[in-house]
């Protein structure tokens, strides 16, 4: 009975030590540090898949820690193009473009990326299911070979159509050898790589998906490239990510980074004080004194590659005449707003482009200066009578949302526009048909270095506007095809311009009141620097711990 | 006893119909899941095909009917946002609200029965007024005031405790407390009043002018006619254990039923909202009914009345 006794406390205690030494031994020889950040939310979707998660939030767990493209962003520098898993790329035709990929890059699996993992990436069981490309209201038809996967038979119809809308009139990919392939385009297209370096576009492991058993259980635990693989993700909870050592990047400074989802502001500033986590994301404007005043905390950010925007619904009995929506945007004094509610912290841009649209961008161009009396003028010159014009409104959707809204019904009220704020609950709320909707709040970002991204995407024939009644103009549409699909970039930047002259002043579609800003707050001796973007970069160049 | 339960099960099962009516009426028509569940910046052919997935391109009736066929069936669907089946979503967090709500019920009852009892067997002293000031205090102090008062305390200042999340036990600390203390004030305040209007009854005078010493009349007539609307909010606290912790929840960052509440709710995400409805509606339905019988127990006048009614 004794030696039965002894033997178990001895098998016991072997067990113990056999599963606690191993680790000890790992935690010992690996000293890099582990970090934890307080976000607002880690995924809107509950997935991790960038064809899923279309919001801002998700761009911070996603990039640069889980997801690569064949071409990246210079994510600290101007967020221009840089090699990212292709180390060379280079045009075939106005149609094709051909992509060296980069030897020896391990996914997550351990597996190396090849041809196949991109051909993979954009086919239709990951990618484009049934969907067809079109070009031109054109449908092209394409054969590829579909293979069955589980992950691929219950593809949510969404995701498809975002990777349509991302990549309408993308044919195939071709396999030229292992380290090689060619994109074939159904028509000419200059923004080719522009749409290669876009949210969507990432390279997947075509063995981690077709083992997955569903896509959701795929979309949770993707197999990428990236410095970080998923270790384990409880949507609404914590997203923990651990270092991927054979990253082709170099080995990642953390051994691991959690992502804590903490809704409330104070309890994400409370946990940082408080030393539970190191980073804490979301800081508005109003809080970022009191958290410097504290000299052990600082918060960095700024503005994101993304604007704010009012819209305007031109069918409304008082928005019709283009006159007074003009008035509306003369009437605003956008640096006036920049400075009391974001002390300063973002800019007023030059309208819907920003700069990393390279040469597209339109240095000259400015958003309708602040002008009162030009904005009277217009409304007497409408005849507007001071009818009342509903302004749909989300609580604080966006930063700063609703002091916003209140200031700008006070500006357009001393030209004598009879705003009046209706608050919402939501989107469809907001977006809703039923009369009333007039004047309502969005924000814009452009997902490639090119205007096609931005003023085509969201206010072209398909984008939102158009697309829940708000606004059309036939003049608008036609050249959106243009910009699309021309070659020529001289013209093209000339129907940018007029783009820009229809939507923001002849025929107003929105008017842009200032860039949008993030801050993040985090322990003022960790040397690592904040991206101009959501996401949060923390690869070896941009750590020290 | 039999017409009572049947009657009581019956009405129970109107109740549950309502609610899920309700909640499908004001959820669909107040917004979009596609909408809110793809974000507004998704493109407009996404919202569209997901639209279309998940029937909810189809008329409101159409919708209604087919959910409703699929919970008879014993389906309470899948959630829009997660993939998985709603059932299972809230199951998982069913533990992790539990571990707040239950050890926050102990202290409601141990803190504020006693103190209530104390403070009405006390009456006017400095003991009584000083329980009835706390009482007050955590009875109109809101709890996410309450709850980020602590985490200052505590979590920032002391550095004693964590201030959100679930990593161990010593993260359940604060919200356990947060809750406990509202509601031991409530409960303190019910008693006290129950307890002073019986101490202040005939029979109470009665049976000490027969010599019963004060303690045993205490015992055996005062706490038990005291105890019937204590019961009552017991039952009430019992009853929302699985959905009373919505606010401290968010302000703990605590993964239970409450925080996925809120974020369905906000998603339109249906058949989570539905499910955790349902649970809550029978949760309530179940201790109501237990509460009814309890009654029947404490108040012999009440036991005859419903075998009037068998």
């Amino acid at each position: 009975m004794m030696t039965h006794r002894r033997s178990l406390l001895l098998g016991a205690g072997g067990a113990l030590g056999l599963s606690t030494l191993p680790r000890f031994a790992i935690a010992q020889g690996d000293n890099r540090p582990s970090i934890a950040i307080a976000v607002q939310k880690i995924s809107n979707s509950n997935t991790l898949e960038v064809l899923r998660e279309q919001s801002n939030v998700g761009e911070r767990v996603l990039f640069s820690s889980l997801w690569e493209g064949l071409i990246g962003r210079d994510w600290l520098g101007g967020l221009g193009a840089v090699p990212e898993l292709a180390t060379e790329w280079k045009r075939i035709s106005d149609q094709v473009v051909e992509l060296k990929l980069r030897p020896g890059v391990k996914f997550h699996n351990g597996d190396e990326m090849t041809a196949e993992d991109v051909v993979f990436s954009f086919g239709p069981e990951r990618m484009f299911g049934d969907t067809n490309p079109t070009a031109q209201g054109r449908t092209i038809s394409v054969s590829g070979d579909r293979i069955p996967t589980r992950a691929g038979r219950d593809l949510p119809a969404e995701v498809p159509a975002v990777a349509r809308r991302s990549w309408p009139a993308l044919e195939r990919v071709e396999i030229v050898d292992k380290h090689t392939v060619r994109f074939h385009n159904a028509t000419p297209d200059v923004t080719l790589e522009g749409r290669l370096s876009r949210y969507g576009s990432q390279i997947i492991s075509k063995r981690g998906y077709i083992e997955a058993e569903t896509w959701f259980e795929w979309a949770r635990k993707p197999i990428l490239t990236g410095p970080y693989k998923v270790a384990e993700f409880r949507p609404d909870q914590v997203l923990r990510l651990v270092a991927h050592d054979e990253y082709w990047g170099g080995r990642p400074p953390l051994r691991e980074i959690r992502f804590i989802e903490v809704p409330e502001v104070s309890a994400r500033i409370n946990m940082l004080r408080s030393g539970e986590v190191q980073f804490a994301c979301d800081i508005p404007p109003d809080q970022i004194e009191g958290v410097e005043g504290d000299r052990r905390f600082e918060v960095q950010g700024g503005t994101i590659l993304n604007h704010r925007l009012t819209c305007f619904d031109k069918n409304h009995p008082q928005l019709v005449d283009p006159r007074v929506r003009r008035a509306f945007t003369h009437a605003i004094d956008r640096q006036a707003i920049v400075d009391s509610l974001w002390s300063g912290r973002t800019v007023v841009p030059k309208g819907l482009q920003w700069e990393y649209y390279g040469d597209m961008f339109v240095a000259d161009w400015a958003v309708p200066n602040y002008d009162p009396a030009e904005a009277q003028r217009l409304l007497k010159e409408a005849g507007y009578k001071g009818d009342p014009i509903p302004y749909r409104l989300l609580n604080n959707y966006y930063t700063n949302q609703t002091p916003t809204a209140q200031v700008l019904v006070e500006m357009w009220k001393q030209v004598g526009l009879n705003v009046q704020i209706e608050m919402k609950e939501n989107w469809s709320q907001l977006l809703s048909r039923e009369p009333g909707r007039a004047v309502r709040d969005w924000s814009n970002s452009a997902p490639f270095n090119d205007p096609v991204s931005s003023i085509v995407n969201q206010h072209g024939p398909n984008g939102q506007q158009q697309q829940v009644g708000e606004w059309s103009n036939e003049e608008m549409n036609r050249i959106s095809v243009e910009l699309e699909t021309s070659t020529d970039r001289a013209r093209r930047k000339q129907v940018f311009r007029r783009m820009l002259e229809i939507c923001e002043r002849e025929d107003p579609a929105y008017t842009v009141l200032h860039q949008n800003a993030t801050f993040t707050a985090k322990r003022r001796d960790i040397g690592w620097k904040a991206a101009p973007a959501f996401a949060m970069d923390f690869r070896a160049g941009n750590w020290k711990g | 006893m039999l017409r009572f339960l049947s009657l009581r099960l019956g009405r129970s099962l109107l109740t549950l119909v309502l609610v899920v009516t309700f909640a499908f009426v004001v959820l669909r028509l107040s917004g979009d899941p596609a909408l809110l569940i793809m974000s507004a910046d998704a493109p407009p052919e996404a919202i569209a095909a997901f639209r279309r997935a998940w029937g909810l391109d189809d008329p409101l009736w159409v919708q209604y009917v087919r959910y409703f066929g699929a919970i008879f069936q014993g389906d309470l669907g899948n959630s829009m946002r997660d993939g998985r089946s709603a059932i299972s979503l809230v199951g998982e967090r069913i533990p992790a609200t539990l571990a707040l709500t239950v050890p926050a019920l102990l202290i409601k009852l141990c803190l504020g029965i006693p103190a209530g009892v104390y403070a009405a067997l006390h009456r006017n002293s400095l003991a009584d007024r000083a329980v009835m000031l706390l009482a007050v205090a955590g009875f109109t102090v809101p709890s996410f005031v309450l709850g980020l008062l602590l985490v200052l305390l505590f979590a920032v200042q002391l550095g004693w405790l964590p201030s959100g999340g679930q990593e161990s036990w010593r993260h359940a600390i604060l919200p356990v407390i947060t809750l406990g203390l509202g509601g031991a004030a409530v409960l303190a305040r019910f008693t006290r009043s129950a307890m002073l209007e019986v101490l202040g009854q005939p029979y109470m005078r009665t049976a000490l002018a027969k010599g019963v010493p004060w303690g045993v009349a205490v015992r055996g007539h005062a706490l038990p006619n005291a105890a019937i609307p204590t019961v009552t909010i017991v039952g009430f606290m019992i009853g929302s254990l699985l959905a009373g912790a919505v606010v401290v929840e968010s302000v703990f960052s605590w993964p239970g039923v409450g925080r996925l509440l809120v974020v369905a709710v906000a998603n339109r995400d249906l058949a989570v909202v539905q499910a955790i409805l349902l649970l809550v509606a029978a949760t309530m339905i179940t201790a109501n009914l237990v509460v009814d019988l309890l009654y029947g127990v404490l108040d012999p006048r009440l036991r005859n009345g419903m075998r009037g009614t068998a």
